[in-house]
């Protein structure tokens, strides 16, 4: 019994070191920095890889990671998760709809920045969000995510037919104050979405880990993407966050997330606790 | 100072004892001068009593011997002769006694001396002879004797003898009964002197005495006062140079301001330290905080902060902060309950004060060396009755009070503080703990769902290629079973086409001039439809409603919009038949500018569009070409540029080719080229269409017919057009920035050239161009052959969306809709009939419900229904009612309800989506939304 915890010890021991090494290995080739994220989940995507493609150790993957040409686009494309529904928590664009787009109105240019956009899903009902409200025009949303493959999704603004029906729930749901077909056409895959809504989102790639700020935001919206990050990366972002929020802006963060044990809390008030969202006063 | 201590009392006492004794002095003094001046005065008085008693006595002495002689002498009586003899014998006594008296006086003992001889001589020579001559009886000598009478001279003499004796002597008298009347007026004098010195003596002493006390007094009050302006006792202090009561009281304000301070002090301090550890969240950090206050205020030069850990039931106190050094150098790491000095104090929770303590005890670190410290203090931190922390701290001095004070208060407040951290840190530990697993959770889920995306997606990948194998290996087997029967056919075939080929030919000029015939015969009654309906526009006689005169409007606008329409058909069929005239003729092209702007300056007007014509000097006053086939071009072009831009500018730019631009085969035709380029800033068009645009009926997008209307024939015109000219069109454009269209056009003036050279400068041309004309047949073909599809479907806006979509069999669009039963609710009866046609144009099915009476009756025989289309206004029951039954009381809560609102009420919408519509369509209804929404909600949820 103890010769096998032990055995289970040691496998770990060298499976962190393994995992260690692959994530420094796609950091090296790839630029892409997942030594900083969550291990745990990492590790699922690294092992549900190895299941796929029947590999049975890490020191392996990564040998193909190096060798064979397209595998590292694979991989990198496993660890991106890019779940994303429109409308995703309608009771959050409720609340971005009530409590803060009111005290955006009157800015001359409202700059968003909705970092990990995946697929753009929520991009797009941001657009339709500000389209409803009358912003639109004077908005400019910054799309941005790590993975180049998803940032060509978003940029068409074509989403599967099938989830249609969920998402006009949501739409309903979020305060919509239109017919949620106003915005799209579809054929029997696809839902197109028009393409007035694009004219003000700038889709660009950019590394939550090893990018710096760009431009000062009155809104960001970063959902759902700091649970994949270790709470030291987790912090190191927060503080990107913070540097590019302008005085007074907002931070939205998913519902699972939270900026109540962060040290920079004290710099924000809560705007809705339970939505998540933050306002930047000092 | 060691001064004697001089109280008020004292000072008073002694001022009025001084008083009293200066009193006591005067009057003993004037007692002594009166007593004096009494004395002399009765001595003066008894002196001259005396004076005269003897005088007299020795008068009467005298008197009494004279007297007595003579009685003697008459008599003879010896008896007479005895107050004689007692005289002579007085006399001489009272004259002693008188002679004494005067002893002092010389002149008067030299005046009593006289009187003495005189005496004597009176009674040696009269009275003793006398008295011996009567004795004798010696008569005549006695008679002689009267009769000399030798002794009346000296009685005389002895009389004025005394009587000038008693003068001197009252003279002398009155002399010393002057001197004392002088002396009792010094006296007087004195005593007012005297009344006066004392009077100023005691007021002297008196202001000396009140201005010491009051002074002093004023200077601790205004002392206190400023103390008291300056807000505190902050090192002022009284100062008294008296040795009193009020410096007794200076020296008990300054104890109270003393104590005051140091109250203040520990007060201030505490806060101080307090608040420094306010909104402190961490333990560490408090320690740290607490430490470097703490030492901050005690000279403390060493110090460690222990808190309790319990682990498995096992108390140990852990380090969690150090002052003075890093935390890994000063102090043990940790230490258990009752270990050490320090263990006990936790222990027996009291303080523990060492002073003197050895010199290898611990060293403090200086930069440059290691001092030993004197004093440690080991301090418990009680909470709850329990040590939860230990504070050791250590100076190189001593600890005053105050200090070890100011540490003792602080660390009975520390407990409660300490332990709210704890508990703190211990909920934001259990907090980030569930937030770790709820975010863990989220994580979880996320993977899960991409997961099983990934697998549906291969499923369905899988899914399809074994579909698609078994059509292939279905096909192939019909293929070879085909392929011989179909070679045999081909050859037949091959004549067959070759005669169908050039029926088509005939067929295509025949359908061209049918349509340019039918053209004709459209427009006459058009015309009578566009007349009388701008008739029935100008509502003359005024009996059309608003609404009415409003329908003939639009009646009127589509017909100039189906007559323009015509126009172009006709103009293309005409050309497509062969039928159309070209006239190559002198072109003026300084005049074109002028015609352009003001045909289109009105419309940029209106757009609010910026409009440029430019043109250069290169370009000829004179080309030919057909002059009316040329403006079309020109103006379609325009028209359409204007049509597509919102905002911006569109330009027209005429330039000549030089050259280098004109290539051999170019030359071959005409020396002479022009390019005229239209420019716009519109919507543009995507680089996958630039080729369909200029396809009849076809513009980019489905959604810009809705936007821009027109018939999408213009640019087929021009196209047309620009080939009789022997011209031709390219465009470039990018979606969204707008698009520039340029006309390449010969100067012809001995009309077109062979078809030959043409083809051959086509194919150079396009080579470079981003559109390739010698593709226009085949796609002219495409085209015809999609005709037939077009007839079954009346909604084609399609054709875009499903060239994005990737390539499935196109049954997949027909099954959303085929055989689907939807169940239309409405109580118009032209809005049923007409979508009862659009959707079974589609393959749906449809059922009729004029109320929602009539839908639920429907419903509850129908149970196939896949979509509900649902009016909201109806008469009997309302759209909003019948969804709530169907929801709530049927139970079909998954059924597709659509609701059809009004666009301008949001009421609305929030009342159906209340009532449990799945979606809603604001009327009137567009049908591409329509359809839209119905393939959402028709769409099998299953593939999903």
């Amino acid at each position: 019994m103890g010769n096998y915890d032990e055995q289970r010890l040691e496998n770990n021991q060298h499976a962190n070191l393994e995992l260690d090494l692959l994530l420094e290995t796609v950091y090296r080739l790839s630029g892409y920095d997942f030594r900083q994220y969550n291990r745990a989940s990492i590790s699922r995507r690294v092992y549900n890889r190895m299941k796929i493609n029947n590999i049975p150790t890490i020191s392996r993957l990564q040998e193909r990671v190096i060798h064979e040409e397209g595998y590292l686009t694979q991989l990198l494309n496993d660890f991106s998760i890019n779940v994303t529904e429109m409308f995703r928590n309608p009771s959050f664009f409720r609340a971005l709809r009530t409590d803060v787009i009111p005290k955006l109105r009157d800015y001359p240019e409202i700059r968003i920045w909705h970092a990990g956009c995946a697929t753009g899903e929520e991009v797009f009902s941001m657009a339709i969000l500000l389209e409803e409200e009358g912003l639109l025009d004077k908005a400019v949303i910054y799309a941005t995510d790590m993975n180049e493959r998803v940032l060509e999704k978003a940029k068409q603004g074509v989403f599967p037919i099938q989830r249609m029906q969920s998402y006009t729930k949501n739409y309903m749901l979020a305060g919509g104050n239109q017919a949620f077909s106003e915005y799209y056409k579809t054929d029997f895959q696809f839902a197109y979405f028009h393409s007035f809504l694009k004219k003000n989102i700038i889709f660009a790639q950019h590394n939550l880990v090893t990018d710096q700020s760009f431009n000062e935001f009155h809104l960001i919206l970063c959902r759902n993407v700091l649970i994949y990050f270790s709470p030291p990366l987790q912090n190191q972002v927060h503080g990107l966050f913070y540097d590019s929020l302008s005085l007074n802006g907002f931070l939205c963060l998913g519902d699972k997330e939270t900026l109540r044990f962060e040290e920079l809390i004290s710099n924000y008030e809560e705007v809705v606790a339970s939505e998540k969202i933050y306002q930047k006063v000092k | 100072m060691n001064r004697i201590k001089l109280g008020i009392r004292s000072k008073i006492t002694v001022g009025y004892i001084v008083i009293i004794v200066c009193l006591l002095i005067s009057v003993i003094f004037l007692n002594a001068q009166i007593t004096s001046l009494q004395k002399s005065r009765n001595h003066l008085i008894q002196f001259d009593s005396q004076v005269q008693t003897l005088t007299n006595n020795i008068e009467k002495s005298i008197k009494d011997m004279e007297s007595s002689q003579r009685g003697y002498v008459i008599t003879g009586e010896t008896s007479y002769l005895e107050p004689y003899n007692n005289a002579s014998s007085n006399w001489k006594v009272n004259y002693d006694k008188l002679r004494q008296i005067v002893a002092e006086n010389p002149g008067q003992l030299k005046l009593l001396d006289e009187i003495k001889v005189t005496i004597d001589h009176w009674i040696a020579n009269a009275g003793d002879p006398v008295i011996q001559m009567k004795r004798e009886n010696r008569v005549e000598e006695l008679e002689e004797f009267f009769r000399v009478d030798v002794g009346r001279k000296d009685t005389e003499a002895i009389q004025s003898q005394f009587e000038s004796f008693l003068a001197i002597e009252a003279a002398n008298i009155d002399e010393r009964a002057a001197a004392l009347d002088g002396r009792n007026q010094i006296l007087t004098f004195g005593l007012f002197a005297l009344l006066i010195i004392i009077s100023l003596i005691a007021i002297g002493i008196s202001s000396g005495i009140s201005r010491m006390i009051v002074n002093t007094i004023s200077d601790v009050t205004d002392t206190i006062r400023k103390i008291a302006l300056s807000g505190g006792s902050h090192g002022e202090r009284i100062k008294v140079k008296t040795q009193d009561e009020v410096r007794d009281l200076a020296n008990a304000t300054n104890y109270l301001l003393d104590t005051l301070e140091k109250r203040e002090w520990l007060q201030k301090n505490i806060a101080d330290i307090v608040t420094t550890y306010q909104g402190v969240s961490s333990i560490t950090k408090l320690a740290q905080v607490f430490l470097s206050e703490v030492a901050d205020r005690t000279e403390t030069s060493y110090a460690a902060f222990y808190v309790r850990e319990t682990v498995d039931n096992k108390v140990s106190y852990v380090k969690q902060a150090s002052f003075a050094g890093d935390s890994a150098t000063v102090g043990r790491e940790n230490f258990k309950l009752g270990e050490g000095l320090i263990g006990q104090a936790a222990a027996e929770k009291r303080m523990f004060t060492n002073k003197g303590l050895p010199k290898d005890y611990r060293l403090i670190g200086t930069g440059l060396g290691e001092i030993p410290p004197n004093q440690v203090v080991i301090l418990p931190i009680i909470y709850d009755d329990e040590a939860i922390a230990v504070i050791e701290i250590a100076t190189m001095k001593e600890y005053d009070e105050q200090q070890l004070e100011l540490v003792k208060q602080i660390t009975e407040t520390l407990g409660l503080t300490v332990n709210s951290i704890l508990g703190r840190m211990e909920i934001v530990r259990l907090l980030n703990e569930s937030r770790a697993m709820t975010e863990e959770l989220q994580v979880q889920s996320e993977e899960l769902q991409t997961q099983s995306e990934e697998l549906q997606t291969q499923s369905e990948e899988l899914q399809m290629q074994t579909d698609a194998l078994t059509a292939i290996n279905k096909q192939l087997e019909e293929r070879t079973q085909d392929a011989e029967a179909k070679s045999k056919a081909l050859e037949k075939a091959k004549k067959e086409l070759e005669e169908t080929a050039e029926q088509l030919r005939l067929n295509s000029n025949y359908k061209s001039e049918f349509l340019a015939n039918m053209s004709h015969e459209l427009r006459t009654p058009l015309n009578s439809i566009l007349i009388l309906s701008e008739m029935l526009v100008e509502n003359g006689s005024n009996n059309l409603s608003d609404e009415e005169a409003e329908f003939a409007r639009v009646i009127h606008s589509s017909g100039v919009d189906l007559l323009s329409l015509i126009n172009d058909i006709l103009d293309l069929s005409k050309v497509e038949a062969g039928k159309i005239d070209v006239l190559f003729g002198e072109v003026n092209l300084s005049e074109l500018p002028a015609q352009m702007d003001q045909l289109f300056s009105p419309v940029a007007n209106q757009k609010n569009i910026e409009f440029n014509i430019t043109k250069a000097d290169s370009v000829p006053e004179v080309f030919y070409t057909d002059a009316k086939k040329f403006q079309q071009i020109l103006k379609n072009l325009l028209a359409n540029a204007f049509k597509f831009t919102e905002q911006g500018s569109v330009s027209l730019n005429i330039n000549r080719l030089n050259d280098q631009q004109v290539t051999t085969c170019m030359q071959n035709i005409s020396p002479d080229w022009l390019e005229i380029s239209v420019s716009d800033t519109g919507i543009g068009i995507p680089a996958d269409k630039h080729q369909l645009i200029f396809e009849t009926f076809q513009q980019a997008d489905g959604a810009t017919v809705r936007k821009y209307g027109g018939s999408g024939l213009g640019l087929s015109i021009c196209r047309e057009f620009s080939k009789l000219l022997g011209a031709r069109i390219t465009l470039a454009s990018e979606e969204g920035k707008g698009s520039t269209f340029t006309l390449i056009i010969p100067s012809l003036p001995d009309g077109i050239a062979e078809e030959e050279q043409m083809h051959l400068s086509y194919a150079e041309m396009s080579a470079a161009s981003a559109v390739d004309y010698d593709d226009i047949e085949e796609l002219e073909a495409l085209e015809a052959m999609e005709a037939s599809r077009f007839e079954e479907q009346p909604v084609e806006e399609e054709a875009e969306e499903e060239k994005q979509a990737p390539a499935l069999s196109p049954q997949n669009e027909l099954e959303v809709f085929q055989n689907k039963r939807v169940l239309i609710v409405d109580d118009d009866n032209r809005n049923i009939y007409a979508l009862k046609r659009v959707l079974e144009n589609r393959g749906m099915t449809t059922l009729v419900a004029k109320d929602g009476l009539e839908c639920l009756d429907i419903m509850r025989e129908d149970h196939n229904i896949d979509v509900v289309l649902m009016d909201i206004m109806m008469p009997n029951m309302d759209g909003y009612e019948t969804m709530s039954i169907i929801r709530n009381e049927m139970k079909l809560t998954d059924l597709p309800i659509i609701a059809l609102t009004a666009k301008a009420m949001k009421n609305d919408r929030d009342k159906s989506l209340e009532a449990g519509a799945s979606d809603y369509i604001s009327k009137p209804l567009n049908l591409e939304q329509l359809f839209s929404v119905l393939r959402v909600w028709l769409v099998s949820k299953g593939v999903k």
